[in-house]
């Protein structure tokens, strides 16, 4: 997750449904209309790195603090959804999680940041596990000498970019071993 | 809207990422000029906008909840057209860093021009970059570490002589340690340490 992380800012442009707490003129290119305010209440598909900061600072400060208020509101998002989550809890292997999402954990990191979910936290623990046993398996399993083409078949299709880069990296150390295994 | 741009340039670099991870090697394609120019153009708008903000702000002070989130977006978006140019530029200069490790400081550093494949890919400042750094490892090589080759092969060795045999044809070659006379297809049996530099530069394949 550092700065320069391109996976990272990947997943920080994904757009998430906001709501807007107060009227802002000027910003309606935000809605895709530009040249007129944006209304109380309206809502708009904002990138992460954007609404992530809006949904933190507050238009009222100092003046009124019993309700501070932040800029925009942020509404869970399809990825998050209790349906998703179902899915997860029954079937965390047979889950397409890079159609959901190709930055899915990321999101889902950011996600529970922002909001302390210990609930979503849990899900994705037990989720992370069971898919990573899947992609143990299928990284150790090493075609016969030297075929260039991974047939393991639509399992490693449903990867996200995270749990594509985990399997990339064990599946290179499982065959490097093995050639050093037989050839010395 | 704004950030779009910088996207397409972070997802150019997350391809030359895969193509180098995919291909394990160094390899740079074209510079985005177009698209990194019209970044800086929207960065320029942006704060052409910030600059118009806070004077209306200071005309009247009455709209400061309003204006402050305004100032706040443009702020963001300018944030984030920085990171997305910088992490491309990051990208860029360590697969130029790992190029100027592997490639150059082979043998006594061969001239720049020659070794380069790239050259015409990269932006005037990366030529900049690329010399200026080859130059400081030439420096740290014979600075303390004289005895050691830094840029050399990092796979351990095992065996003292080897096995190899000649890919191109090169003529009568002058090693620090004595001639080789490299004809195509011609077998030597050598010390691994006299001809990992010429195996690095791929006139040799090892057997």
């Amino acid at each position: 997750m550092s700065y320069y992380d391109i996976d990272d800012i990947l997943a920080d442009s994904t757009k998430v449904p906001c709501k807007f707490n107060c009227s802002v003129p000027g910003l309606g290119y935000l809605e895709g209309n530009a040249g007129h305010p944006i209304k109380k209440d309206s809502k708009a598909e904002l990138p992460l790195w954007l609404a992530r900061i809006l949904a933190i600072i507050g238009a009222e400060t100092v003046e009124n603090e019993e309700e501070e208020l932040p800029f925009v509101e942020l509404m869970v998002p399809d990825l998050f959804s209790s349906r998703v989550l179902n899915a997860i809890k029954s079937s965390p292997t047979s889950l397409d999680v890079h159609s959901l999402s190709a930055h899915f954990y990321e999101l889902a990191i950011k996600w529970a940041t922002l909001f302390s979910d210990r609930r979503l936290v849990n899900v994705l623990n037990t989720m992370m596990i069971e898919r990573a046993q899947e992609v143990n398996n299928h990284a150790l399993s090493i075609p016969a000498d030297s075929a260039p083409a991974l047939q393991s078949g639509t399992f490693l299709l449903t990867l996200d970019e995270f749990e594509k880069r985990i399997f990339r990296d064990s599946h290179t150390s499982y065959k490097d071993m093995k050639s050093w295994m037989l050839r010395k | 809207m704004y950030g779009d741009l910088v996207n397409k340039l972070v997802l150019e670099a997350k391809r030359a990422q895969q193509l180098n991870e995919s291909s394990k090697s160094e390899h740079l394609p074209m510079y985005q000029d177009d698209l990194v120019r019209n970044t800086l153009r929207e960065i320029e708008q942006l704060k052409r906008d910030a600059e118009l903000l806070k004077s209306q702000q200071e005309l009247n002070q009455v709209e400061d909840k309003v204006a402050r989130c305004q100032h706040f977006v443009t702020l963001l978006c300018m944030e984030r057209n920085k990171r997305g140019l910088l992490a491309y530029q990051k990208l860029r200069s360590d697969t130029l860093d790992a190029m100027a490790w592997n490639k150059h400081g082979l043998d006594s550093v061969t001239a720049l021009a020659a070794g380069e494949g790239a050259d015409a890919s990269l932006s005037h400042q990366e030529e900049e970059y690329l010399k200026d750094y080859t130059q400081i490892i030439a420096d740290m090589k014979s600075g303390e570490f004289t005895d050691i080759d830094l840029s050399g092969s990092l796979t351990p060795p095992s065996d003292v002589f080897i096995d190899v045999r000649v890919l191109k044809d090169a003529g009568e070659i002058q090693t620090e340690y004595g001639v080789f006379n490299l004809i195509k297809d011609s077998q030597f049996f050598a010390r691994q340490a006299d001809v990992e530099r010429l195996i690095q530069q791929g006139f040799l394949q090892r057997l």
